[in-house]
């Protein structure tokens, strides 16, 4: 009678062990990876300057007056290209006063003195890579076209450049 | 009766032992880690997205098991992937980021949300691969550097 108890018992076992059978998990793992490049930095190194204008004389400042057109200085991942696109004023103001910039013209070079520098039209902006040092120097020239009447004072606005990679 | 209890009791633990590792057909389920999810090159400000049937980078598991038989695949998902310093680079999942292919083909997978648990069937001989893709999505600022992430995928062969 003891006996029979006992293989009861261990039948219940081995039901419980067949169930358990049924219900096996497993699991295995993957790595995700990714590599970040180097961010973008950009920095307006010099104002673009149309220095003394005289009232009814158009004034040009050449993208490629390294003295007075604007520059940015770009600095990311060596070899990468990116887009440029600007926000560029109509007009630079003093006060209420408004003085029409009706051209802008646009070098980018990956050195500081335009050496293989490739021209551009900043309203529709370029597309160069970065240099293998990861660096890109942008310059920005314009024509302003002062009314005859324009009242005297100095006259500003702001340049934005963009970059995205 | 005594040696009749003793083999019953032997094939009692036997059972037990072989519990975890052997289905109702006899076949142990395996799962294995085929490939990582690659994204490469990943440019701050720039989400980078691997689709589930891109050979090369898209993550993978093979899974055997019982015959026929059908599992339920569970996904443990990262939100973030880690780089330089502690850095965390934000890693999402789409609805159908995740595919399930019997005969083991990319070309042929049944998508399926990675987030939600998907039940599939294996093949004539026991046999399944899973794929998934995702989007990784760099800050602007994004720290420079290598950054990973671990993803898990647990199979249960259902009753």
């Amino acid at each position: 009678m003891r006996t029979s108890k006992l293989s009861l018992a261990v039948l219940a076992l081995v039901v419980i062990g067949a169930s358990a059978a049924q219900a096996q998990t497993n699991n295995a793992t993957i790595t995700a990876t990714a590599h970040v490049q180097t961010p973008i930095n950009v920095l307006g190194a010099q104002a673009l300057d149309f220095q003394n204008v005289f009232p009814g004389v158009i004034k040009v400042v050449p993208a490629t007056d390294l003295a007075f057109a604007g520059r940015f200085d770009v600095t990311g991942q060596v070899s990468a290209p990116v887009t440029l696109s600007f926000t560029l004023p109509a007009t630079l103001s003093f006060g209420a006063n408004t003085m029409p910039i009706d051209s802008y013209t646009g070098i980018h070079a990956d050195n500081g003195s335009q050496t293989g520098g490739t021209a551009f039209n900043p309203v529709t902006g370029a597309s160069p890579s970065l240099s293998a040092t990861g660096g890109l120097f942008v310059w920005i020239g314009a024509r302003v076209v002062p009314a005859t009447n324009q009242a005297q004072g100095t006259y500003t606005a702001s340049v934005t450049m963009t970059v995205v990679y | 009766m005594k040696l009749l209890s003793w083999l019953v009791i032997g094939g009692a633990l036997l059972s037990a032992a072989l519990a975890p590792v052997l289905g109702a057909q006899g076949k142990p389920l395996t799962v294995t880690g085929v490939r990582g999810l690659t994204f490469g090159a990943v440019f701050p400000g720039v989400p980078l997205a691997v689709t589930r049937t891109d050979p090369a980078n898209s993550g993978q598991f093979d899974i055997k098991g019982p015959n026929q038989s059908q599992v339920l695949l569970t996904f443990i998902l990262p939100l973030t992937m880690t780089g330089p310093a502690g850095a965390q680079m934000p890693l999402a999942f789409g609805s159908s980021d995740a595919g399930y292919s019997q005969s083991q083909a990319i070309g042929s997978q049944v998508g399926f949300d990675p987030k939600q648990p998907f039940t599939a069937t294996l093949s004539n001989n026991g046999r399944g691969s899973v794929f998934v893709g995702g989007t990784a999505n760099p800050a602007p600022n994004q720290r420079a550097g290598a950054y990973t992430a671990v993803l898990t995928l647990t199979v249960t062969v259902l009753p």
